[in-house]
């Protein structure tokens, strides 16, 4: 359900959509028409649904769950839940990432990939359950559940991708006289930040899309809208509870990209 | 801990029963999905428009979380085995389809211009050259794939669909009862192993297809 | 040497360029500009020229890997363009720069491809992997079964032309085939090339920016400049002697005398007979060429210089022979 860490290497796939094309409107890249795509399909979609629901006659059950308040209530815990999450795993993540990029030992190098590998191997409902099932419910189990889970494939990204600055820049850098601290700094991070705005990027994806399952410990979340419309086997609950969800997940994910695409630095 | 031991003797068969489930319905989504996204990545390799939204497309795809795309297709297919196959092969595409696009266009250009010249088809160039030479990043594609699908079975479980999942589930709406842990743990290591079982399987495969003359 | 017929007994076909243009889309200028050319069977033609001249282009036009936009081209008088691409090639020997052999076949199943392709069966192909491993000199029982990134760039190089020969095609193109090895593995691939061609004699256009090559290599030489303009056609011997313009020139460089001694060699040139009054002196082989019989006489300070055969001596060359071969031949140095 999430985004794949780049199994090639980062780099070789580069089509940004964000890319402008060659008509004189499309110089400013906020304006071109592949910038907007993705909000503006989805926003086409979500008024179609809207439309769509409108145009029925909604029994008592169904309108318990689609009315503005109780959707505007679980999109709002959905999102809160998908940014928390996220900061902390940055802010786990990347550090850890940093620092371990500095062990030259391989065998520490292969055995935290091989733990990562193995972790990512447990399944996120798993997580959340065996959380739960110790821990309780509520919201902070949900955001320690996504947090251990999205926390091993951004590390993993991180570390990939520091490890990835050309040697040949780094010996540059000492070359010249750096400290390690200095070559860390200036050379190997600037070189880095594409990877780690990846990394935010799939953080936030990772979040938002274990997010849904945080039904399940009672965190609320989108998730109870698709788990209510299972439940009481209303269609119209089911779609818009999965058509809400799948818009989110792909402009969080939109944002990210364009975060990605503005924050990244000229030249690299 | 001795009563998960007691409760592994208990539900030993009926875990091993799902584990096969689970690793059967992995196979069947990812082989049809490797088929739809090999077949996709050949014909798209070389036109950058094609090539790009295909990418865009399967990668779209997978950004949808699975439960949202499982209750999509439930007013369509209903619960069980067919929409969980389904969402599967869908979210399978995406790590296929790249790794080949990229694997074709890895291959030397000089390589494919001997063929040609040699008097190659572009049919037989494509499938006695290009291909296997792109064949084992096409392959880690394959592998990235089943242990993506392996983790979303998981969840298929909710919606009837087949494997350890089920376990899981099952502990989690016994909360407070003495078995849920157990369930849980069962459930999530079962997923574990098996995941690191197809990753050895395709360590083997990797071995056994790819040429001697690429192992660097 | 094998003792049979080697390479083949398919002699070279006849190649005739009419008018061959190459235009790209958006170009001001075509890459190939009415290219005219007729090569007779069994000769070796080489291109030369500066990069971009469009030299290799013209080249591949010839198996259509690079399709022409108008002119004709006949092979053995058949037009090239009636023929389906893929049958042309199976027709054709190609051996490019970059070698280009598949790694994941062994060297015997990169040598079959177009036999297979052609649907020879498996008894007679693998005894002509044999052979052609054989006459490339590498050992076919200890190469056959290797892989391409087992062997040293010299000897992939030696595949590729074995690969290409396989199917014995009457017509060859070698785009830079010994570019990328070292000079002296070079020179040692471009004198096994010709003792081949020797035998075999096909019609081969051999591309290459290495003059020295070119006046080693050819029957004759095609000069070309930009957009594969012909400067000169003609054999070494008469480029070198009689360059058609300072364009020309500039290839041969100063020098062209001790060039041209370079191309005949030591046997041809009228010696003296062999004396008692000869013992003393320097010797040659009779296989080396005037410009190294120079080299001798002016190293050991003699004018005289003893030719040997396979079975002894058999004349004295002397360095006014020498030097009146460099004048009676033509003009001096430019």
């Amino acid at each position: 359900m999430a985004i794949v860490e780049p199994i090639v290497e980062p780099g070789t796939e580069n089509e940004s959509p964000y890319r402008t094309g060659s008509h004189w409107w499309q110089g400013n890249r906020f304006l071109s028409v592949q910038m907007w795509l993705t909000p503006l399909v989805i926003g086409g979609i979500w008024l179609l649904v809207y439309f769509w629901v409108a145009g029925r006659e909604l029994d008592s059950i169904e309108q318990r769950t689609l009315n503005a308040d109780y959707l505007l209530t679980a999109i709002g815990q959905h999102l809160r839940l998908t940014v928390v999450a996220t900061v902390l795993v940055i802010l786990i993540a990347i550090p850890a990432g940093i620092l371990l990029s500095r062990t030259k030992s391989r065998t520490v190098n292969n055995a935290i990939l091989g733990a990562a590998n193995i972790g990512q191997a447990a399944p996120a409902i798993g997580v959340l359950a065996l959380l739960t099932i110790i821990f309780g419910v509520g919201f902070w189990i949900a955001i320690a559940g996504l947090v251990a889970y999205t926390v091993l494939p951004v590390l993993r990204n991180t570390l990939i991708g520091i490890q990835q600055v050309d040697p040949a820049l780094t010996e540059a850098a000492t070359g010249m006289g750096m400290t390690p601290g200095q070559v860390l700094r200036r050379v190997e991070l600037p070189l880095a930040v594409p990877v780690i705005l990846a990394g935010l990027r799939t953080a936030l994806v990772f979040c938002v899309g274990v997010a849904t399952l945080a039904t399940f410990v009672s965190a609320g979340g989108l998730g109870d809208i698709i788990v209510n419309g299972i439940k009481l086997q209303r269609a119209p609950v089911l779609i818009v509870g999965s058509v809400l969800t799948a818009g989110i997940a792909l402009l969080v994910d939109w944002l990210g990209g364009v975060a990605e695409q503005t924050l990244r630095p000229k030249g690299v | 801990m001795g009563s998960f031991l007691e409760y592994l003797q208990k539900q030993y068969d009926d875990l091993l029963q799902l584990a096969w489930e689970h690793a059967l319905v992995t196979i069947i989504s990812v082989g049809i999905g490797a088929v739809i996204a090999l077949t996709v990545g050949i014909l798209v390799w070389n036109k950058p428009v094609s090539r790009a939204g295909a990418v865009a497309i399967t990668g779209a795809i997978l950004t949808i979380p699975s439960f949202a795309l499982l209750g999509l297709l439930i007013p369509a297919f209903g619960l069980g085995w067919t929409p969980t196959v389904i969402a599967l092969v869908l979210y399978s595409l995406l790590p296929i389809t790249r790794n080949t696009v990229v694997g074709m266009r890895e291959v030397d250009p000089a390589i494919l211009e001997a063929g040609t010249g040699l008097g190659m088809s572009p049919w037989t160039v494509t499938m006695r050259v290009q291909l296997p030479l792109a064949w084992p990043v096409i392959l880690t594609g394959i592998r990235v794939s089943a242990q993506l699908i392996i983790g979303i079975a998981a969840i298929a479980a909710y919606v009837l669909g087949p494997g350890l999942g089920e376990v899981i589930f099952s502990g989690l709406s016994r909360l407070g009862s003495a078995n849920a842990l157990n369930q849980a743990i069962a459930g999530t290591v079962g997923v574990i192993i098996l995941a690191l079982i197809f990753d050895a399987a395709f360590v083997l495969v990797r071995r056994l297809t790819t040429s001697r003359g690429l192992r660097a | 040497m094998p003792d049979t017929s080697p390479a083949g007994s398919a002699h070279g076909a006849s190649i005739e360029l009419i008018d061959l243009t190459k235009q790209y889309e958006g170009a001001a200028e075509p890459a190939v500009d009415k290219v005219s050319m007729s090569i007779p069977p069994g000769e070796l033609v080489v291109f030369v020229g500066p990069s971009g001249c469009g030299k290799t282009t013209t080249m591949k036009m010839i198996n259509r890997i690079i399709e022409p936009t108008s002119g004709q081209i006949l092979i053995d008088g058949q037009d090239a363009m009636s023929l389906d691409p893929v049958e042309l090639r199976r027709g054709i020997g190609y051996v490019i720069q970059q070698i280009g052999l598949f790694p994941h076949m062994t060297i015997g199943e990169n040598v079959a491809v177009v036999p297979r392709l052609l649907g020879w069966d498996k008894k007679r192909t693998a005894a002509r992997v044999d052979e052609l491993l054989d006459i490339v000199s590498l050992d076919p029982s200890s190469f056959r079964d290797r892989y391409p990134r087992q062997l040293s760039g010299g000897q992939q190089q030696r595949v590729g032309v074995a690969r290409a020969l396989a199917a014995d095609p009457p017509v060859m193109l070698m785009d830079e085939p010994f570019g990328a090895t070292d000079p002296i593995t070079r020179e040692r691939l471009q004198n096994e090339f010709l003792r081949l061609q020797n035998e075999i004699r096909k019609t081969i256009i051999f591309v290459t920016h290495d003059f020295e090559e070119a006046l080693k290599m050819g029957d004759r030489i095609a000069v070309l400049r930009e957009q594969s303009h012909i400067a000169q056609f003609a054999t070494p011997d008469q480029i070198l002697a009689d360059p058609a313009d300072e364009y020309v020139s500039s290839f041969v460089g100063e020098g062209a005398a001790l060039k041209r001694l370079g191309l005949v060699s030591v046997g041809t040139a009228p010696l003296q007979s062999w004396g008692e009054d000869a013992s003393g002196l320097p010797s040659i082989p009779s296989d080396v060429t005037l410009r190294e019989a120079l080299g001798v006489l002016v190293g050991a300070g003699s004018d005289r210089v003893v030719v040997r055969g396979p079975d002894g001596p058999i004349g004295v060359l002397t360095m006014a022979t020498v030097t009146s071969m460099l004048e009676g031949a033509g003009d001096g140095d430019c």
